[in-house]
């Protein structure tokens, strides 16, 4: 299979596992010999869109920068993956038209779930006022309406929603499907050979 | 009182492939390696054997599954193809039992294993594996992907050129260095960069020294004598490095606890190489269908009996081999007059052949159906190959070293039981790392 960028974005509120979904699956893709690259929306709030707040423009600031970044990255042939909330589908939509191989994984939880999880101790701080414009409290998230791929991590564990994320890019002919080689090619072996023969032992 | 948190208990297992017990005991009491002289002090360096035939290929899985290929399934650097004379090359994925990597993992261990050996191409294990010999392309030496990256940024060699080594010598030692200190670096970076209770890594330049060059170590007159002690100096300190710094970070109580140290076969100089399939011509089990064979695939109907690197024996046997007319009825009397006439093998005199072994007496286990039917030793000196181009059974190449299967070594803190073999290592390792 000829290796062909896309794009696959994660979407989902804060502390739906977008993240660790994202690692998981770079590290499957990277085994299989594609070039990938993860853009997250912590990260990336720290350099490429340092200094913009969560307002709903700087929001759509944000996620188009993301996505103009997905862009590049997906016409040289590699895969992006962003793990941004990116909460608003018109934005989601204009970057799904633009780039084209485009892949929605909407990491789907219960609020209630995320309250409790908490990871970063953003809903607790969200719910007593301290932040402010915190999506799923006190901004909207809008759900996607057609993901290619739904994962409920309030139910299926880590490995369970990374399968099905990465068997529904082999379905779709985006990345190759795991080696399983058991022998060398003609041109391994000939090389293979060749060291045997220079340490004498064939 | 202050009172201290559990330590998390480590282990570390260094590899020197190929190097000598006798060797090393001289090189430690000579001066040359004094690191491993502070070892022979503190614990118990004890002679090993290997399981047979005596390569890397072998003793390599036997160690990291504790089993004999009758049980792992490698045989060789090359087997014949089930029903076939021609040869395949068995790989990591091909190995039949499971590693100490592997059973560290269900304890919830985490290893960091470099360069190691007969695990190419690498596949998942609870932690960090870069393989070594026969590794031949980076990407596909390395798990998880991600540390491909890091090795390539330290500029990672799995092994030196090995044809042009063969040939140069002044280059052989620049590489042997340059692969050395790229060993180092990688070691600095997983130790200091990755969660692991296990680490191990292991040198493989002193194999490629040994065979090049054997005859330069005790030879002071010979141009590389000082160079290749030099060589074995820097792998000492390559050792005593490790172990200084395994000590600080180990969680042990005891100094050298969790330490293992090991080769997976010995070396000899080489006096004759000794070419079993010319043998077998010569002595009426083996023809071919032409007269000047390339391969044992122009064995003749025939044939009773031909040998596989090194010098695996098989009997062409009816239903095994294509060209197989050896039927078990007459495959004892073979069997008998193959072991008679190589047991009165000599040389200017001197017997060739210590030992002619029988597919049961060294393997066993579910996969020993793809065992030779003899494995003969040499005595130290008689190298046993299985080229079918020369015309002469005895000749000699531009190699000067060999291997041994009786002459391996271990080190451990505490003293091992006699006749110490290869396949009880992972045991014995395993009870003071989980």
């Amino acid at each position: 299979m000829a290796k062909k960028g896309f794009t696959l974005w994660f979407t989902g509120l804060s502390g739906a596992g977008k993240s660790t979904l994202a690692e998981r699956v770079q590290d499957e893709l990277l085994e299989r010999g594609l070039n990938v690259e993860i853009l997250d929306g912590d990260i990336i709030r720290t350099n490429l869109s340092k200094g913009l707040g969560f307002s709903k423009e700087d929001r759509d600031i944000n996620i188009r920068r993301v996505g103009f970044v997905c862009n590049l990255l997906t016409r040289n042939g590699a895969v992006a993956i962003a793990a941004c909330i990116s909460p608003y589908r018109k934005i989601r939509r204009e970057n799904r038209e633009m780039i084209g191989r485009f892949v929605e994984v909407y990491c789907k939880a219960p609020l209630e779930t995320l309250i409790e999880r908490d990871p970063k101790g953003l809903y607790k701080k969200a719910l007593a006022g301290e932040i402010k414009n915190f999506t799923g409290i006190s901004d909207p998230y809008e759900e996607p309406e057609n993901a290619e791929i739904v994962v409920d991590t309030g139910e299926e564990s880590i490995d369970e929603s990374v399968a099905k994320i990465v068997r529904t890019l082999e379905l779709m002919s985006l990345v190759p499907a795991s080696e399983s080689q058991t022998e060398y090619s003609e041109e391994e072996e000939e090389e293979i050979k060749k060291r045997l023969r220079d340490l004498g032992y064939i | 009182m202050a009172l201290f948190g559990r330590r998390r208990k480590r282990t570390l297992v260094v590899g020197l492939d190929g190097v000598p017990h006798s060797l090393i005991t001289r090189l430690a009491a000579a001066g040359t390696m004094p690191n491993v002289a502070r070892l022979v002090d503190l614990g118990s360096l004890a002679r090993m054997k290997v399981t047979l035939p005596e390569i890397s290929a072998v003793s390599w899985p036997s160690f990291m599954t504790g089993t004999n290929p009758g049980t792992h399934g490698i045989y060789g650097f090359v087997d014949p193809k089930p029903g076939s004379y021609d040869i395949r090359f068995p790989n990591f994925r091909d190995l039949g039992a499971p590693t100490i990597w592997d059973k560290l993992g269900e304890k919830k261990k985490r290893s960091v294993v470099l360069n190691q050996p007969s695990t190419y191409p690498a596949r998942e294990i609870p932690g960090v594996l870069v393989s070594g010999f026969v590794a031949i392309s980076l990407p596909k030496a390395v798990y998880p992907r991600r540390a491909l990256a890091d090795l390539e940024k330290l500029d990672y060699r799995i092994d030196i050129d090995t044809a042009r080594a063969r040939e140069d010598h002044d280059y052989l030692m620049e590489d042997l260095a340059a692969t050395l200190e790229s060993r180092r670096r990688a070691v600095d970076h997983f130790w200091a960069n990755e969660d692991w209770d296990y680490f191990q890594v292991v040198v493989t330049g002193t194999d490629r020294l040994m065979h090049y060059i054997w005859s330069a170590i005790d030879d002071p007159s010979h141009a590389y004598h000082d160079a290749t002690l030099d060589y074995y100096r820097s792998v000492d300190t390559f050792i005593g490095d490790l172990y200084d710094r395994f000590t600080r970070e180990s969680g042990r109580a005891e100094p050298g606890e969790g330490f293992f140290m090991l080769s997976d076969h010995g070396f000899c100089g080489i006096e004759q190489e000794v070419r079993v399939n010319r043998w077998l011509v010569e002595n009426g089990f083996l023809s071919f269908e032409t007269d000047a064979p390339r391969s044992i695939e122009e064995i003749a109907p025939n044939a009773k009996a031909f040998a596989v690197a090194p010098a695996r024996i098989f009997l062409n046997r009816r239903g095994r081999f294509p060209k197989g007319r050896v039927d078990d009825a007459s495959a004892r009397a073979i069997m008998d007059e193959v072991e008679a006439g190589l047991s009165e093998l000599t040389h200017e005199g001197r017997p060739v052949i210590e030992h002619v072994f029988e597919r049961d007496e060294v393997y066993s286990g579910p996969r020993i159906d793809g065992a030779p039917d003899l494995v003969p030793v040499g005595h130290h000196g008689f190298d046993l190959k299985d080229t079918v181009r020369e015309a002469e059974v005895f000749g000699r190449t531009n190699l000067t070293g060999m291997h041994t299967w009786d002459d391996a070594f271990f080190w451990s803190r505490r003293e091992q039981a006699p006749d110490l073999e290869i396949t009880k290592l992972a045991d014995i390792i395993l009870e003071e790392a989980v």
